[in-house]
């Protein structure tokens, strides 16, 4: 009885030991079939954030060409797209379908870094890959998580947020920097590391005012500012704000330059202003190596269109393709015998990957998954949208 | 050093203080207009059939839109395309009368509000089917040349929208205190009973209500979407400030509640400068708590007493 016992408890043991290393084996190859790999594309396709969903469809777009081209390694993307209105618990449901209904390899998208910080406990501990290819809030990404498994492939608010500090210190004789900000978590990603670099560069916060979403007059705040005569303005704000902001600033005579975020772009801002004595002294964070519809970025352009002919290309379109990017070519050397693990491994060894896209190069490493450091600026430069890399200097 | 001088004794002479307080004022009254016709809108249909419309923010942003289509997509002009919307919503007033609020007039009174809501998120979730993904520029149809008095401002924006706001409310007031159709109303508005009994259809009349309430409420939007910016959720906002100034008015008072608009807008200006702009959106709120508690009736209501 006690040999059976045994035999039984060996089996046992032998069996679960089995199961363990299928089960590790199977969830390493998960979404992976001959001929296909299961993304999911989690972004705000609906609801007031839905502009951002452009990042998502030009992503879906380059994944498309891909395909076309042949796919990697005989096989094609196959696209799972969903909704999340950016809107945390709708976020958290779109992934537990993604991960646990679709089956994905990975996960590559996400606008909002709210709804990316709700969905992190769920997606973090199953180890599926993940690249924020759009959202900015730098600890969706960093301290690296338990499964060495998520990256941020833009720059996240640090890197942003230093790059308009950079940016406004640049202007000779900047000491004085007053701010008009929402007062979310989204604002202070870009505002906090700009107040930071402003001040150890000897500058100083004069004035702070706030504006919050939905607001449509900031006659109160544009006269405070002016009375305040800074040198240079923070506007933390999002698009709709941004163009209330800038219209009664013009209105009320208050000259200063001001340096927006990445959540509004030039050309849109001039298009809602319809005014470009207004937008003359305003300045964005710009994520390309040109202008959006400059030269460099017509191929990426091209190929959103070629799969979205009525797609409208503005500031955010091609942002997450430069992600994609760095995903096929790690997909690429991960080989054919593809699993999750090898393309964590080969995600690590991305090193100073020049886009053609973004301004900055894209490097992860096994202990620093904030893939870009730096953004361009642009402003108008005797009347042209120009990219710059600080005041008064073409990129 | 000599700026910071400079910017300290403009900060401190009378005359600059004055003109922003002016600045203020104005900016304040204009934008206390469009609350003001907005809790002028919810007024007519409260006063007409005792429903507060906790979806007609969604209704000024559906007549905004209406402009937008027939302006971008037909191509028609600005002022005919504001007609037709107006048109269309007081159409819409009064089929939601008779479509959605008829119905359940003989159930609990919480069923108007729920309906309310209800009918504002469909409007908006169409809105946002329809047009999510866009924040659209409305054609700027106040543009003119600033007027400068001294350092103050006239722009075209506060010089239009209050002069439209303020022939609006002349005729509506006009038609209200001084025309037969006018008198009928006020009939209605003191007893429906007796209304009824000098032949006054009453139902029609309160559908006439919902659809005049409905235009009203288009007209604030239409009036607001060149200033700021058309999207979906562009009526949430505006809402909160129409119930704001209905309370500080004087539920029911149809004075009031263009006094509780402008006032209101005035206030947000006011404490938005002089004490900090991060209050300048929970004004409203703090309006409703103030006189809620201080003076229930508002500044024009009516004080009813129940003898028992």
């Amino acid at each position: 009885m006690k040999f059976v016992l045994n035999k039984l408890s060996i089996g046992v043991v032998f069996l679960s030991a089995l199961t363990v290393v299928s089960g590790v084996q199977a969830s390493d190859t998960t979404g992976l079939t001959d001929t296909t790999i299961k993304v999911g594309v989690m972004g705000p396709f609906t609801g007031n954030a839905s502009s951002y969903s452009k990042t998502q469809i030009g992503l879906m777009a380059y994944f498309k060409h891909i395909n076309d081209q042949g796919g990697i390694h005989g096989r094609k993307f196959e696209i799972f797209p969903e909704d999340t209105a950016c809107a945390p618990a709708k976020g958290i449901a779109a992934a537990k379908k993604l991960v646990h209904q679709d089956k994905v390899f990975y996960l590559h998208g996400n606008s909002c870094s709210a709804v990316a910080m709700a969905v992190k406990p769920t997606v973090s501990p199953t180890g599926i890959p993940w690249i924020i290819a759009h959202a900015v809030n730098p600890k969706i990404s960093m301290p690296v998580n338990e499964k060495k498994s998520i990256y941020h492939g833009v720059p996240a608010g640090p890197a942003y947020g230093s790059t308009m500090g950079e940016f406004v210190m640049s202007k000779p004789g900047t000491k004085r920097i007053a701010m008009i900000t929402h007062t979310n978590d989204w604002a202070k990603a870009y505002c906090s590391p700009a107040i930071e670099v402003i001040k150890a560069k000897g500058g100083q916060i004069i004035e702070e005012q706030t504006l919050e979403r939905g607001q449509t007059d900031a006659t109160a705040q544009v006269l405070k500012l002016k009375q305040a005569k800074p040198d240079f303005i923070l506007g933390c704000l999002y698009e709709a704000e941004t163009v209330i902001f800038l219209r009664d600033a013009k209105k009320y005579g208050l000259k200063s330059p001001v340096m927006g975020t990445a959540g509004t772009d030039l050309e849109n801002t001039l298009e809602r202003l319809g005014d470009k004595d207004a937008v003359k002294d305003y300045y964005v964070l710009h994520a390309f190596v040109d202008k959006v519809n400059g030269p460099k970025m017509k191929k990426w352009n091209d190929i959103i269109l070629k799969y979205n002919p009525k797609e409208t290309i503005t500031g955010f379109s091609a942002v997450s393709m430069a992600s994609g990017v760095a995903a096929v070519k790690a997909l690429k050397a991960a080989g054919r015998n593809l699993t999750r693990s090898k393309f964590i491994a080969e995600l690590d060894k991305i090193r100073g990957l020049k886009t053609g896209i973004l301004a900055c190069d894209i490097t992860w490493t096994a202990s620093d998954r904030h893939g870009c450091k730096k953004s361009a600026v642009a402003g108008f430069v005797d009347g042209n949208p120009t990219v710059l890399s600080a005041w008064g200097k073409a990129w | 050093m000599g700026g910071g001088r400079k910017v300290v004794c403009q900060a401190f002479t009378t005359g600059y203080i004055m003109e922003i307080f002016l600045q203020l004022t104005l900016s304040g009254l204009s934008q206390g207009a469009i609350f003001a016709l907005i809790a002028l809108s919810l007024t007519v249909v409260y006063r007409a059939t005792t429903i507060v419309n906790f979806g007609h923010g969604d209704f000024v942003m559906a007549g905004a839109f209406f402009v937008y289509v027939l302006v971008i997509y037909a191509g028609l002009p600005y002022l005919l395309s504001s007609v037709l919307a107006i048109l269309i919503m007081f159409v819409m007033g009064l089929g939601v009368s008779r479509g959605f609020i008829d119905p359940i007039k003989s159930g609990p009174h919480i069923g108007f509000a729920m309906m309310s809501i209800s009918l504002g998120y469909v409007l908006r979730g169409g809105a946002r089917f329809l047009w999510g993904r866009e924040v659209f520029p409305m054609p700027r149809i106040f543009d003119m040349e600033p007027i400068f008095i001294g350092e103050l401002v006239i722009t075209g924006d506060v010089f239009f929208v209050s002069l439209i706001v303020a022939i609006l409310l002349s005729v509506f007031f006009f038609i209200f205190y001084r025309t037969k159709i006018g008198i009928v109303i006020q009939a209605v508005y003191q007893s429906e009973r007796g209304a009824t009994l000098i032949g006054v259809n009453v139902r029609a009349f309160h559908q006439s209500m919902w659809g005049v309430g409905l235009a009203m409420g288009a007209m604030a939007g239409i009036l607001i979407a060149p200033i700021s910016l058309l999207h979906p959720d562009l009526g949430a906002t505006f809402l909160i400030r129409g119930f704001a100034a209905m309370t500080l008015g004087g539920f029911g008072s149809l004075s009031g509640a263009v006094v509780g608009g402008l006032l209101l807008g005035f206030a947000e200006q006011i404490f938005g400068f002089y004490i900090s702009s991060t209050l300048q959106d929970i004004t409203a709120y703090l309006i409703i708590l103030a006189v809620l508690i201080i003076r229930p009736a508002g500044l024009f209501g009516r004080t009813i007493t129940v003898r028992v």
